[in-house]
């Protein structure tokens, strides 16, 4: 999973997003943040993260889990991780 | 968030948030569409939780903070592995029970969590309104792991009830389930002593609660042969457990209601009523579907 420009993590969070927070419809875009999605608090986030993990092969620290700020943030922090 | 009509719970809730205000968007979703009767029983609990903690409001407010970023750190192992951390009772004994300032605050935490967390206040509520009530004149009522102890003083309150013991393996829970009750004003005699479900020393009882206990033991079906040991013939038993719920003392992963009804079934009981209760926020079948924490409780008779 090396070489993965921005829209296609952002296409594979969205996945990610939508399996785990299924009544959310809105848009899942960069400012997309876990306030804005009823089904998603803090055990939810975990389950979140480590699916993102999984999907990406990466892994986060404890902090970079609990203080993700939104999925703009995490998109950086992937593609941080994945080499870019 | 919480009507005016029930006082205590609204002010347990702003003491809470006064020491974690993060948790602002998950008590006023926990609360939202809870029915008047969910209401009113979160209200009284509150009010119970108040007495217990008297003047030290805000440090058990602090316990419950630290006990829900504890079980985030578990939660976080329990999705990487798919198993839980510990899998010895010396491991959870060192690490919990024996280590008296860990277990004190640990137990703190717990009694809020009887609150905040929708499956185990629905747990409690099925327990006063269901078990309780069909327990026959006269029963001798025991209470395996009592810990904060508001089972047990709940059973204590039963008029009907004979007698009430309670035993736990931690020096810090028998501190604290004897504080509960003090505080909480109960006039009347109980059998609190320091044991291991596996070393009982033996007795009859008409009743027995184990909750939230059986994920805690290397062997549970042991530990259910052990409470149908000291059940008298038909008696009965109050057996809850949470599935898919990490945390520093669950070494036991039941993954399904079922499994554990299975493993009560095979100890030689037969389960006369079941309830589940999902985690806070979420339908049945969505925490079936993602694993999520689910209460499974079942009041099985001694066959
Ligand atoms: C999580 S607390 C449960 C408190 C309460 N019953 C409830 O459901 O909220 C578990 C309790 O079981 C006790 N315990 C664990 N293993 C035990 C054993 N083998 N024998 C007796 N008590 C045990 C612990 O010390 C602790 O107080």
């Amino acid at each position: 999973m090396k070489l993965m420009d921005q829209s296609a993590i952002l296409a594979r969070l969205t996945e990610i997003v939508r399996t785990l927070f299924d009544e959310y419809d809105g848009p899942v875009d960069a400012s997309l943040n876990a306030k804005a999605v009823k089904q998603w608090d803090s055990l939810a986030n975990v389950q979140f993260m480590v699916l993102v993990e999984q999907a990406f092969k990466v892994r986060f620290t404890v902090s970079e889990i609990t203080g993700l700020k939104n999925v703009g943030e995490l998109m950086q922090v992937i593609q941080k991780k994945l080499g870019h | 968030m919480i009507p005016a009509a029930y006082p205590d719970l609204a002010s347990l809730v702003q003491a809470q948030l006064a020491i974690f205000p993060e948790h602002e968007s998950y008590l006023s979703t926990r609360f939202r569409n809870a029915a008047p009767r969910d209401l009113a029983f979160a209200n009284e609990l509150a009010a119970m939780i108040k007495t217990i903690a008297g003047q030290h409001l805000s440090h058990f407010c602090a316990d419950y903070r630290w006990l829900a970023e504890v079980i985030i750190e578990e939660e976080i192992f329990f999705r990487r592995e798919g198993r839980y951390r510990l899998s010895t009772f010396a491991e959870a004994d060192a690490q919990v029970y024996s280590n008296e300032p860990y277990m004190r605050r640990y137990v703190n935490g717990i009694l809020l969590s009887q609150l905040w967390w929708a499956n185990h206040t629905s747990v409690m509520q099925y327990f006063r309104d269901t078990y309780l009530p069909g327990l026959p004149a006269g029963a001798r009522h025991l209470e395996i792991g009592p810990g904060h102890g508001l089972y047990l003083y709940m059973a204590a309150r039963e008029p009907r009830l004979a007698s009430v013991a309670g035993w736990d393996v931690s020096p810090a829970s028998i501190a604290v389930t004897t504080a509960t009750f003090k505080a909480l004003g109960y006039p009347g005699r109980i059998d609190l002593a320091l044991v291991n479900l596996f070393d009982a020393p033996g007795g009859q009882f008409d009743s027995i609660t184990l909750s939230e206990v059986l994920e805690h033991v290397e062997e549970p079906d042991q530990a259910l042969r052990a409470i149908a040991r000291l059940l008298a013939p038909g008696g009965r038993a109050f057996i809850n457990v949470p599935v898919n719920s990490p945390a520093p003392d669950h070494i036991i992963l039941f993954r399904t209601p079922e499994a554990v009804f299975d493993t009560i079934r095979e100890a030689g009981f037969d389960i006369e009523a079941t309830h589940l209760a999902p985690i806070s926020g979420a339908t049945l079948e969505r925490a079936r579907k993602l694993a999520l924490t689910i209460s499974a409780t079942a009041i099985a008779r001694k066959r």
